[in-house]
């Protein structure tokens, strides 16, 4: 497929002008400090961009080793959007040559996830546990052995978000409504997630919705597969969309999804209209909703003290919203819970990245010094706002690693 | 919530938002991207434009310029800058030598001189009046740092030095290097014990080893100790082009401390507007994904740089802006008058002049010399009234006017 010109090509084509050469970004890419196949942002983001042209073959195939962390965007001084470059130049390779089997099913976490989770859990978890077959599946489709997947749940959120009983509203409190975005992981894996997001809104007020959905594209959009991606997010505008128009905030706390929606899928996709922009301009990441309800003093406070060290990694999917550390913010509030910011960059994972045989080891060499600085905390718990950073982390540094939501939960004494 | 603001991470925010943390203020440091620490030489400037010390230069400047920023805070204030500043690298085991007294002659990666006041202790043994003779060792493989050159120039200007390449063992060796990469490998004693053997058997006469400002990230004091024990001679860095190894030193010890005392740092978030009312600046958005994010602000600082670091902008029809808050700019008045014929005019260039003009409290003044916002301070090269390029002060006007911007504006009552 040919990205259609569209005013955001142009942009980005704008932006390479802006790039002085002054490898800012290639001193923070973590993947380029771990191996030789990444030569580094600046090399295949702005200046290989200057040879890949509209019916030429790509110049570089350096850029499917680009993880697609964004912290290249994040320290650029000048603002070139090397992620989106990097991105969209995937895509054509992508285009291209085709996408292996290995990479159409890992992202579909959609799909995955519905053949998993569900009653017959047990025997899928036991299947992928099963260090044979981990052993077949890296040979057949090179998924590697030891990267981390994680356990289908026995049930769905939205399972049991349909049986469970609403709590009554109040008829003399005005009604609020939120709109909960769950995302592949809280449905399929990590339905306490969900359970934890729904008792925090509903604590402070809100009614919350849950149109229906399907996996925000991300997974899609990171291995160039473009077309899929573009399906997902029509298909999820459209679900959204009748909300995002009356203005009611969507809210997810699976943070790389709610990036997708934000700004990832209608930039790297040039999709432009009005409907589009409303459900980016709508969606919120969990703490920056809960942070902005603190700012207008629409917070409850009613925690319960968590006597508490815990390391904290924020994602870097979450530093590219560009909102800082909204998590932080909100359990500053919890007395006697201290977070400490690792600072250690990023975990490796990169969504589907580190699952591939020919990256695994690069995704554990990136995330080596986040595990160190984990394990050398001493806690026995992470938390981050990310689930295959969890993921990743847990398996690197042998910690539990929790989304900061179930602490909060917790320091509101929801039983979940 | 945090409403003490420091718009920009360069020296001068980050020495504003140091002193604003730990008057217990909590400051957000909203920043475009890493910038001026990663770009400079990681050495101070006070005063370089002439033959006069920094200090009779500090205290001369305020008869001839009032409106010099130095003039504006008076020399104390630049001196208690240097004690802070001081204090905060040999804390982090990073020291700074150097002082207002003289300035000290660095060699720079030219083979050129140039003149610093306060120096890491990395680089101490690269004081041109130290004598003997030099050898300046590098790699191949690190681009736009050449010893022979280097060695050549400083033997041109007297100076007995020689220029040699090192070998990088074969199990270190990457396909592409930067300042950084180089960094990381020093971080390794393997690497370091075995560059130091080079330098032992490369050493000849000299008493003094120039290398490349790449010696380690973590621990460059015990890199270069490791190296001297190594090598038997002194050892001194050298500044590189950017990604400047010192100036990511410098950041990081900047951005633990100040986030030890309570402050924040979020690098990718541009500030695009404030708004205020009665002469005080309530919010400023900083871009965002989908949306800006909003910040009230009870206080802020701004540092955002000048013509070339972003903090002003121009344009082809003659505009000046301040980009960040849109405050008044004192500029040439027209575009003819930006530039001097001479690329290297000894008078500098007017449009480097250009920026925001303060109160002696460093707030924010227009034409008419009214504040215009009572709760912001402003520092650093955004200051009008100095053109720190031709002066030579460029990273000591931000080191100082960081430091009393952020003083000035913990003092000041909401």
């Amino acid at each position: 497929m040919i990205i259609p010109e569209d005013h955001i090509e142009q942009s980005l084509e704008a932006s390479l002008d802006h790039c002085i050469k002054c490898n800012i970004c290639t001193a923070a890419c973590p993947v380029s400090a771990v191996t030789d196949l990444f030569p580094g942002p600046k090399y295949v983001g702005p200046q290989a961009q200057r040879f890949r042209h509209a019916r030429q073959p790509s110049p570089d195939e350096s850029v499917d080793y680009c993880s697609g962390c964004r912290v290249c965007n994040e320290v650029c001084p000048t603002g070139v959007r090397i992620a989106e470059l990097n991105a969209r130049a995937r895509a054509r390779l992508v285009a291209e040559r085709g996408i292996p089997l290995r990479n159409r099913l890992i992202s579909r976490s959609g799909l995955v996830g519905r053949l998993g989770a569900g009653p017959h859990a047990p025997i899928a978890n036991a299947l992928l546990g099963s260090k044979p077959l981990r052993m077949v599946i890296e040979r057949t489709l090179g998924i590697a052995r030891e990267a981390p997947l994680p356990a289908f749940s026995r049930y769905t959120f939205r399972s049991w978000f349909r049986r469970r009983r609403a709590p009554q509203i109040d008829a003399g409190t005005p009604k609020r409504q939120v709109v909960y975005f769950h995302g592949c992981s809280a449905n399929y894996y990590e339905p306490w997630i969900g359970k934890a997001v729904v008792a925090v809104l509903e604590h402070n007020g809100f009614e919350v919705l849950l149109p229906r959905q399907r996996c925000c594209g991300l997974p899609l959009l990171s291995n160039g597969d473009f077309a899929a991606a573009r399906r997902a997010h029509e298909e999820n505008v459209a679900f959204l969309a009748p909300y995002a128009l009356r203005t009611i905030p969507i809210v997810g706390a699976s943070t790389s999804c709610t990036l997708t929606l934000k700004e990832e899928a209608p930039e790297l996709l040039g999709m432009q209209s009005d409907t589009v922009r409303a459900v980016a301009q709508q969606t919120y990441d969990i703490f920056e909703f809960l942070r902005l309800l603190h700012m207008r003093g629409e917070l409850r406070t009613d925690f319960r003290p968590i006597e508490r060290t815990l390391p904290y990694h924020p994602p870097c999917q979450l530093r590219a919203h560009r909102i800082g550390r909204p998590a932080l913010d909100v359990l500053e509030l919890v007395p006697g819970l201290r977070l400490i910011e690792t600072h250690a960059g990023c975990c490796g994972i990169a969504g589907t990245y580190g699952l591939k045989v020919e990256k695994y080891r690069i995704s554990m060499d990136v995330g080596a010094p986040l595990f160190e600085t984990v394990r050398r905390s001493g806690a026995d718990m992470a938390l981050c706002d990310s689930e295959t950073c969890r993921w990743q982390i847990s398996h690197g540094a042998g910690v539990v690693a929790r989304h900061p939501i179930e602490i909060l939960a917790e320091a509101y004494g929801l039983v979940t | 919530m945090r409403t003490t603001i420091v718009i920009g991470a360069g020296l001068s925010g980050l020495m504003g938002a140091l002193a604003l943390a730990e008057a217990g203020l909590r400051p957000l440091v909203l920043a475009k991207g890493q910038g001026a620490t990663h770009w400079t030489a990681g050495t101070v400037d006070i005063w370089g434009g002439d033959e006069r010390s920094p200090r009779e230069a500090l205290q001369e400047i305020g008869a001839l310029h009032p409106h010099h920023p130095y003039a504006l805070i008076g020399a104390h204030a630049v001196e208690e800058a240097i004690v802070r500043f001081r204090a905060l690298t040999e804390a982090a085991r990073y020291p700074y030598v150097g002082g207002l007294d003289r300035n000290i002659l660095l060699p720079t990666s030219a083979g050129a001189l140039r003149p610093a006041a306060l120096l890491p202790v990395t680089m101490a043994a690269g004081d041109v009046r130290l004598g003997g003779t030099m050898l300046i060792a590098g790699f191949r493989e690190l681009r736009d740092f050449y010893p022979p050159f280097i060695a050549a120039n400083l033997a041109a200007q007297g100076m007995a030095a020689r220029g040699v390449y090192l070998t990088i063992p074969p199990a270190f060796r990457r396909r592409e290097y930067n300042p950084v990469t180089f960094a990381r490998l020093f971080d390794n004693p393997a690497f370091c014990s075995d560059i130091g053997r080079q330098l032992r058997a490369q050493r000849g006469d000299a008493t003094r080893i120039g290398l490349p400002a790449v010696l380690g990230l973590r621990d460059p004091t015990g890199v270069v100790a490791h190296l001297q024990d190594e090598s038997g001679a002194q050892i001194f860095e050298i500044p590189t082009l950017p990604p400047s190894v010192p100036g990511m030193r410098l950041f990081a010890l900047f951005q633990n401390a100040i986030e030890q005392a309570g402050g924040r740092v979020q690098i990718g978030s541009e500030v695009i507007c404030g708004d205020g009312r009665d002469r005080l600046l309530t919010t400023v958005w900083s871009e965002a994904a989908a949306r800006r994010q909003e910040h009230r602000v009870e206080r802020a600082l701004l540092a955002t740089g000048g013509v070339a670091g972003g903090g002003i902008r121009t344009d082809h029809m003659g505009m000046v802006r301040e980009t960040a808050l849109d405050l008044p700019v004192r500029a040439p008045a027209n575009r003819a008058a930006w530039f001097a014929p001479r690329f290297l005019d000894p008078q500098g260039h007017a449009i480097y002049t250009a920026g925001v003009a303060t109160d002696a409290h460093l707030r924010p003044i227009g034409t008419d010399g009214a504040v215009v916002y009572d709760n912001v301070t402003v520092a650093g090269a955004l200051l009008a009234g100095t053109d720190t390029v031709r002066e030579r002060s460029r990273s000591g006007v931000s080191l100082a006017t960081g430091w009393a911007a952020g003083r000035i504006l913990a003092e000041w009552m909401a």
